[in-house]
């Protein structure tokens, strides 16, 4: 490739390269955005607290305990500990707090089943399994959309939108740019012209080449910003492999880099066929 | 029921290849050509003089389709050029030769390169046109010079290039404007030769340029162009004609 490309071509070339190399590392980035958005609000839906209301004292919790064994959408029950609320209080509030100092609570921290969409109630269904087994409790699930919940929705949209909007940008500098080789390969399409060319052909020519160029320049770019992505999990995920790493990844997370070549490619050859097509429009008619 | 030709194919078929009758033509509101009467035939040169603009350009410019006439009616290689589609104006375009005043060429490219262009738009691979490509070369003088880049070449060199290149696809219609242009004069008048040899395999030539001495390098048909008005001057008789075979 190298000794195929000369001068301006080779600028044009790494400048291709690197709007592709960009738009890749902001697809990347909000892929890995939108996925930890959806690790945080399918954490944040599983999670629940039951608070024991009667009977009270340590019996309450025990019973209570009990019947979220049997409850439905239930994955698993624990009851807060003074410590673990402590802890709580410190990673939120900031303040030392010593959980000697906690009051008695009557807390039981649930995680609910994945199968437990929000539209099956599954809180109605935990009091109710909770007032068989003669305990009275609230269920306090993850606030709702209406309640102030679902940011992760809404950062996931604007990942999407954002890298979108990034990617679109540099597609445009790629379209732009492809104009610079069409310029450059005026005399070629002028030749064709006047030797007989239809517009198909002469401009064809132009931009083929073009979205070959944009091709391997997305092939390029997209390659450098797969490989510092998977560099920089290797560097940011605590005990992370090759092998791990690549479990992690689903076929989404490669979307970013097979579309980087082919829209560059694409964009490469739109650019170059305007401008091929006004340089042939100039040829074949004078006057 | 067999299909009757066109009159313009029967032009065609008679041998005349250009026909231009009451043509107008010009740029933007500029008119330069009036009434353009002209005609070409096949196996004939045409030499049409004329002082600095006069038109002569614009006259080549029509002709190889790059300029709509605005009135009158040009047929060229059988095809009303008002008429013709983009794709059969193509067509056209791929059987006329054309010596441009300032040749365009892919600079990067090697004169060999340029020369076979036509051939290459043609489909045809470099093993099937490379010996006539070489013939072509050794035909107009070009020598070694046709492996070196265009930006290379000298501009005699480049108008060679220019003329092996006009004849590479064998055109039906060669067209050189103002050919002998900053050349000797003996240069200029092989140059002109080169191009009415053209004439004995059945193409027919038009040169456009202010010298009118190369009227004399064979047998001619002048035309003269003034003020955008083309007008016939003489044809020489049979006997003169033979007399340059």
């Amino acid at each position: 490739m190298r000794n195929a490309l000369s001068g301006m071509e080779r600028a044009m070339f790494w400048t291709l390269a690197f709007a592709a190399f960009a738009a890749v590392a902001a697809g990347l980035a909000a892929r890995a955005v939108d996925r930890l958005a959806a690790n945080y609000e399918m954490e944040r839906g599983s999670y629940a607290i039951v608070r024991v209301v009667a009977p009270e004292g340590p019996e309450g919790v025990a019973a209570a305990e009990a019947a979220l064994a049997q409850a439905p959408h239930v994955a698993s029950a624990a009851p807060m500990t003074a410590g673990r609320a402590a802890a709580i209080l410190r990673q939120w509030g900031g303040a030392e707090i010593s959980a000697e100092n906690m009051p008695p609570l009557h807390l039981i921290e649930i995680e609910l089943e994945p199968s437990a969409a929000p539209a099956l109630d599954p809180g109605g269904d935990i009091v109710a399994a909770l007032a068989q087994g003669g305990v009275t409790a609230d269920v306090i699930e993850a606030p709702d959309a209406a309640s102030g919940g679902g940011v992760a929705r809404r950062v996931r949209l604007a990942a999407l939108w954002g890298a979108s909007a990034f990617a679109l940008v540099m597609a445009i500098i790629v379209l732009l740019a492809s104009r610079g080789l069409a310029a450059r390969r005026r005399e070629l399409v002028t030749v064709m012209t006047d030797l007989g060319a239809t517009r198909g052909q002469a401009v064809g020519r132009v931009a083929d080449e073009a979205a070959m160029l944009g091709l391997y320049a997305g092939l390029a770019g997209a390659s450098f910003a797969g490989g510092a992505g998977l560099g920089l999990m290797l560097l940011v995920i605590p005990g992370a492999t090759l092998q791990n790493v690549a479990a992690m990844l689903a076929p989404l997370d490669f979307a970013p880099v097979i579309a980087a070549p082919i829209a560059a490619a694409i964009a490469a050859g739109a650019g170059a066929r305007g401008a091929a097509s006004y340089f042939h429009g100039q040829a074949a008619r004078l006057g | 029921m067999k299909r009757q030709p066109s009159p313009e194919l029967e032009l065609l078929e008679r041998g005349v290849l250009i026909r231009m009758t009451g043509v107008d033509s010009g740029y933007g509101a500029a008119t330069v050509l009036v009434g353009v009467e002209f005609e070409a035939r096949a196996g004939e040169v045409a030499l049409v003089t004329g002082p600095a603009a006069a038109g002569k350009t614009t006259l080549m410019h029509v002709l190889r389709l790059a300029l709509p006439p605005r009135s009158g009616r040009t047929v060229i290689l059988g095809f009303d050029v008002a008429r013709a589609s983009p794709r059969a104006r193509a067509g056209v375009k791929r059987r006329i030769g054309y010596v441009a005043e300032n040749p365009v060429f892919v600079e990067q490219w090697s004169a060999f390169h340029n020369i076979a262009m036509p051939l290459r738009m043609s489909g045809k691979r470099a093993r099937d046109y490379v010996d006539d490509v070489r013939e072509l070369v050794d035909f107009v003088g070009l020598g070694d010079a046709a492996d070196l880049p265009m930006e290379k070449l000298s501009g005699a060199e480049r108008r060679r290039a220019a003329i092996a290149r006009a004849l590479a696809g064998k055109p039906d219609l060669i067209l050189a404007d103002d050919p002998t242009a900053n050349m000797s004069p003996a240069d200029g008048r092989r140059i002109v030769r080169l191009l009415a040899e053209m004439r004995r395999v059945g193409a027919g030539v038009v040169i456009a340029s202010q010298d009118e001495s190369l009227a004399e390098c064979g047998p001619i048909l002048r035309w003269h162009i003034d003020q955008g008005r083309v007008s016939q001057v003489d044809h020489p008789a049979p006997e003169e004609a033979e007399a340059y075979e």
